[in-house]
């Protein structure tokens, strides 16, 4: 299934500056799982903020749909 | 023992007797609370008696700074506005950014003490040493950028202004006091507290020195924090969106609020979002010793502000039911122009919208009617017409008028722009801070939101989070360092604190004084009779649940409000009725 | 000859220059007293900018009466030379030559590594 990625914060340097992508994983995976596939371990990324999909907070072992999109922010504080 | 980084220096001005003297720092305060907001609270737990009218001559104005004012400490650019609050009773330390603060520590004083009240509408001009009280004359009545413009003529740009508009002059307890124009402390009515001294501005300008314990290897650590530590990415996102970069991530995370907090999230977030507003971006400029630049200088058409920050922008858009971005932008300088709060003034006007569309009572104002919100600023300043009713803010308009369900506020300070049914912790952090509702003494989305660790939706270990939150924010802001240098640490914090004042500090010693600061807070509340009874959340937090986005359905049951009030109190050691007992009050002392 | 260069655009305003300036040179932090004049205000809508510093024009050297002004990579006085008659003062087309206690004091560019460039958060100063 194809999902859109878009990242947010200071994810993008990740990517080389990239800030969206679409990327094809098997039915059924997760957010988690799909961000790895497009390179973002987010256990490994020390200021990684948190997912959402179609404009919505979710949890990181949320399972996508075919066509959504994925949105990660990195941490940000303040107010 | 005497610390360097202070001036060891207190300008004390006697409004009523039109006299000024200054006095050594209590030095023993500085080495319990350092600076800026724990500074200026022990000052006015020291010298407030308690039950004094907050706008009575009785009330002191204290504008502090902290070791690190004026030394070049990256981020430490800010001034703490401090006295007792009209708006709620309690203790309220604002914080300012601009140049101003530095002005008044090169002016040679670690803090300015205005008490009594003028005769007559007066500004205090402090040039180095040379204090004088003037008449206000044709400044009284202006607009505070009108008032700043024509102080800025008179005095030249090496002065700093801090300036009140219409509704600090008419008292209006949400009145905000301004710096360079568009820099605020915005909150618990402190612009109503200068006005009650009929002090209109006060201009400094600072042509001396700070001194620094070891300026060698100081200036080699500055510059190595600022360049290693602060001008990481995880920070200069400041740089490049300011805090319209909340919006998006608020709408998202389920705590953007709508139509006076009666849902969250917005479908029309990006007619009015960073990018948006940012496409007219007519400059950079930072607070003084700042290495971020959070601040955007933006012209859409005549509307002019620095910001717009996301507390502004969401009051005035999704909160009021408006998608116009010169409509939110034009809001904001008429706000900072009257005087206003953004926070507060928006609030008591979306509230008065949801009382008309319900029938309650008619204020003439209904969701999305934009340009009718922005000419209420104008009657809120000046108690004119519908305005009178609501200067008296949402706690009292509500008493008055009914519709105290959805009066957004905690001991009446209106609720800043985050919903509290998308990230509970919120809902505590609210209640427990030390002025009412205010999101900068522990951001809880920080932790429930914005990041993928701690669950939103409950009421377990949100005493310990937000006690972790507010500790930070307390030390950090009594060190004078800007909310925006995220990653901040106590480390870095004792070791800059042993370079500028040749005395050892440690990582712990900070965590104790933030710790102490919160509790002198508290302190100062209890004394004046606050307790769990005032520890509130309003009824639609915990009666209604939400509609819309990542949150909907959720609503925060009464046990689990009360669950995290009582974690807190454990926490920090205060009993059931969240009272503190005596001998850790003679602690702090 | 390398020379500090400054772009307005990318200028906050932060004087975190002229404030590491005094601090190298003064050994307190003054700006009032820093070789370097870099800031931003507000004036009626408009953001303005003053941008006082060194561009190495030689001027200075070339007017100084008694050669206590020398100019190689940077900018150097010899205060043995000087007697603080003031026409560098007058002379400097950017303002930031000051006499204080009988003595120019001038931007020397930190001898070739200036500091202010180090600690310009947003490289609004270079050195190129």
């Amino acid at each position: 299934m194809r999902i859109k990625i878009l990242l947010r914060g200071t994810l993008p340097k990740y990517w080389n500056g990239e800030k969206e992508r679409i990327v094809e994983v098997a039915e059924g995976a997760t957010c988690a799982e799909t961000l790895k596939a497009a390179g973002l371990d987010y256990l490994e990324i020390p200021r990684f903020g948190f997912v959402a999909v179609n404009g919505k907070k979710a949890m990181m072992d949320q399972i996508l749909q075919d066509g959504d999109e994925l949105k990660a922010y990195s941490k940000i504080s303040g107010g | 023992m005497t610390m360097t980084g202070y001036q060891n220096n207190v300008l004390r001005v006697d409004l009523s007797a039109g006299k000024s003297s200054a006095e050594p720092l209590r030095m023993d305060f500085a080495e319990k609370y350092i600076g800026q907001k724990g500074l200026a609270i022990r000052y006015l737990y020291e010298e407030l008696k308690p039950g004094i009218d907050a706008l009575g001559p009785e009330n002191k104005l204290l504008f502090t700074t902290g070791p690190f004012t004026g030394t070049g400490v990256p981020c430490s650019g800010k001034l703490s506005v401090a006295a007792k609050s009209p708006a709620t009773g309690t203790i309220n330390d604002c914080s300012i950014g601009g140049h101003t603060a530095l002005k008044i520590k090169y002016a040679g004083y670690d803090m300015l003490i205005f008490e009594g009240k003028a005769a007559e509408p007066s500004i205090v001009v402090i040039d180095d040493d040379k204090v004088t009280i003037e008449p206000a004359g044709e400044l009284w009545g202006k607009g505070a950028h009108v008032a700043e413009s024509m102080l800025q003529k008179r005095f030249g740009k090496d002065f700093g202004f801090l300036v009140i508009g219409p509704a600090g002059e008419n008292l209006v307890t949400m009145a905000c006091i301004n710096s360079d124009y568009y820099r605020q402390a915005g909150r618990g009515g402190i612009g109503a507290v200068m006005g009650s001294k009929n002090l209109k501005a006060v201009c400094v300008r600072g042509t001396g020195s700070v001194k620094v314990a070891n300026i060698d290897t100081f200036s080699e650590k500055l510059i190595s924090y600022l360049q290693e530590n602060v001008l990481l990415d995880d920070n200069t996102y400041v740089f490049d969106t300011g805090t319209t970069a909340f919006l998006e991530a608020c709408n998202d995370g389920g705590i953007l609020p709508k139509r006076n907090f009666s849902d969250t999230t917005d479908e029309n977030w990006t007619q009015y979002n960073g990018e948006v507003m940012l496409s007219k971006l007519a400059g950079k400029r930072g607070c003084g010793s700042c290495g971020l630049g959070c601040g955007n200088f933006i012209k859409w058409e005549d509307a002019i502000v620095e910001g717009p920050e996301y507390e502004s922008i969401a009051v005035a858009g999704p909160n009021a039911d408006v998608s116009d971005p010169y409509a939110i932008l034009k809001y904001n300088e008429v706000a900072d122009d009257m005087g206003l709060d953004t926070i507060s003034a928006g609030d008591v006007i979306i509230w008065a919208m949801e009382m008309t569309e319900k029938g309650i009572h008619d204020f003439g104002i209904r969701f999305g009617e934009a340009e009718k919100m922005r000419e209420y600023l104008g009657l809120i300043a000046r108690r004119e017409g519908v305005g009178a009713d609501l200067a008296l803010g949402v706690k009292k308009a509500s008493e008055k008028f009914g519709g105290t369900d959805f009066a957004m506020h905690c001991k009446g300070l209106e609720y800043p722009q985050y919903e509290p049914r998308g990230s509970w912790g919120m809902s505590m952090a609210y209640a427990v801070s030390d002025r009412g509702a205010c999101h900068m003494r522990a951001y809880a989305p920080n932790e429930e939101v914005f990041a993928a660790s701690i669950p939103p939706y409950t009421s377990e270990g949100k005493g310990e989070m937000v006690y972790g939150l507010a500790e930070y924010n307390a030390v950090k802001f009594s060190l004078c360092i800007c909310d925006f240098w995220a990653t901040l640490n106590y480390d870095i914090m004792a070791d800059l604190m042993t370079e500028v004042t040749g005395k050892e500090w440690t990582a712990d010693d900070m965590a104790a004084v933030g710790r102490r600061v919160i509790n002198i807070a508290r302190a100062f509340n209890q004394r004046e009779g606050f307790n769990r009874k005032d520890d509130t959340v309003p009824k639609r937090i915990v009666k209604e649940a939400l509609k819309s986005g990542p949150a909907a359905g959720q609503v925060i049951p009464e046990e689990a409000f009360n669950d995290m009030l009582d974690q807190y109190y454990s926490v920090m050691c205060w009993d059931k009725n969240g009272m503190m007992p005596q001998d850790l009050i003679d602690s702090l002392l | 000859m390398k020379r500090l260069k400054f772009q307005k655009a990318k200028c906050i305003g932060c004087q975190l220059c002229a404030q590491i300036c005094s601090a190298k040179k003064e050994g307190v932090i003054c700006p009032s007293k820093a070789r370097i004049d870099i800031e931003t205000s507000y004036d009626d809508g408009k953001l303005v900018y003053h941008d006082n510093y060194c561009i190495l024009c030689g001027i200075c050297e070339k007017n100084c009466p008694t050669g206590a002004i020398k100019m190689g990579d940077y900018i150097e006085v010899d205060p043995a030379l000087c007697t603080a008659c003031g026409i560098c003062v007058e002379k400097c087309p950017k303002h930031v030559v000051k006499i204080r206690e009988e003595v120019a004091v001038i931007c020397d560019t930190c001898k070739g590594d200036p500091n202010c460039v180090k600690v310009c958060p947003q490289h609004a100063l270079t050195f190129e």
